[in-house]
């Protein structure tokens, strides 16, 4: 999304086809919100999967108010049950239990009572990449692939990736402009407040710095209806004008900005 | 509401006791088997000291291997020690970064929302 295009700027490139006009309030762009890239495996504490959020039914889970496709954790199984069609496992990581369902391959599984077909057995520890599903009131992992862990060093950093993930989506990214990120000892920092609309928020922490820097500069600074040109916000940054660009096209595509008298004039998105 | 076993190092101990003022006693902690006495046994927790450890009768631990406890906090001859629920065996105590282990720690107390509910 934020290919090399060098010095070519220009907002109306192949992908987004047609851009955003002003005025033009339902862009698809626009809608996305929160970072749009949820294709990600997010590594994640068994606790956060019982406390994901699901907004609305049908809707993707959320963890730390961000949409999570697909999930990773290890953890220790307690119960393993085989059906016809799935192999239901009880998993427990310290921080809670829940079950994961691994559905079996028909066209694969010859032999359903071989005892532990991928060295899986109860008390032992195994990393899971899966989704998380609800079936009635019930939630569970749909596992895409489920393998024994044998080394504790492995199982161990899972739940470092887990907190490191934690603090990113809850706190920013490490060192960046985002205010508390180095602060807070104790407890979880509130999410960072960029003095815009909430939704604005969550999209700008997944932002490059720069791109933090410009948003909060056309918060800032005085204007007309008209917002700044990218001249003056790479001269008032003293930043290099492709830079500006290329976080310029962040904002844009997130949608919280948008282009006003041409394609290098923004202003912030205000709805 | 599912069980959670905060991990710990010997120092948390106090914290998790009976009479302390948390939700949960039941822990978690790595360390080697450094004694083994009848019912109870010793292990050792890096550089952070020993725990004592009363076991049950179908749980059996060896010497030198480093093991992973579930158990509750609970008063012992001489001090705190920890009443044995579970144990998983991790093997040679050589192949495990100790340091790892004190970060996950130090993480589970730092970011607790996602490890546990505290009081």
């Amino acid at each position: 999304m934020d290919g090399g295009y060098g010095n070519n700027y220009n907002p109306y490139g192949s992908q987004t086809g047609g851009g955003f006009m002003p005025g033009e309030t339902n862009s698809p762009s626009g809608g996305k919100g929160g970072g749009g890239d949820n294709k990600t495996i997010r590594p994640v504490t068994v606790k956060q999967i019982n406390d994901a959020t699901c907004p609305y039914p049908e809707a993707p889970f959320q963890v730390d108010g961000a949409d999570v496709s697909s999930v990773m954790f290890v953890a220790q199984v307690r119960n393993i049950s085989k059906q016809s069609t799935n192999i239901t496992y009880k998993v427990d990581d310290s921080t809670g239990d829940v079950e994961v369902k691994k559905w079996v391959d028909s066209a694969t599984a010859d032999s359903m009572d071989v005892d532990d077909p991928n060295g899986i057995h109860t008390k032992g520890y195994v990393r899971v990449y899966g989704s998380i599903k609800s079936f009635g009131n019930k939630r569970y992992v749909g596992a895409h692939s489920i393998r024994p862990v044998t080394d504790i060093n492995e199982f161990l950093c899972s739940m470092l990736e887990a907190t490191a993930s934690h603090l990113f989506f809850t706190r920013g990214p490490p060192g960046g402009a985002a205010g508390g990120a180095a602060g807070g000892a104790g407890g979880d920092a509130a999410m960072v407040d960029y003095g815009g609309p909430p939704a604005h928020n969550k999209a700008l922490q997944t932002m490059s710095p720069f791109a933090r820097d410009i948003y909060n500069l056309l918060r800032t600074e005085p204007q007309d209806d008209t917002g700044l040109h990218l001249q003056v916000v790479a001269n008032k940054l003293g930043l290099p004008p492709t830079d500006v660009a290329r976080a310029g096209e962040e904002l844009l595509n997130a949608g919280v900005i948008f282009s006003t008298l041409d394609e290098q004039t923004w202003a912030i998105l205000d709805y | 509401m599912s069980l959670q076993t905060p991990r710990i190092l010997p120092q948390h101990l106090s914290n998790f006791h009976p009479n302390a003022n948390s939700r949960t006693h039941t822990v978690r902690i790595l360390g080697t088997v450094s004694a083994l006495q009848g019912e109870t046994a010793k292990i050792t927790c890096g550089t952070h000291g020993d725990v004592t450890l009363i076991l049950t009768p179908d749980e059996h631990l060896q010497m030198g291997k480093l093991v992973e406890i579930v158990g509750k906090v609970a008063d012992i001859e001489g001090g705190v020690g920890i009443r044995v629920l579970g144990t998983t065996d991790w093997g040679n105590p050589a192949d495990c970064d100790y340091k790892i282990y004190e970060q996950v720690v130090e993480a589970t107390h730092r970011v607790k929302s996602i490890f546990y509910d505290a009081e």
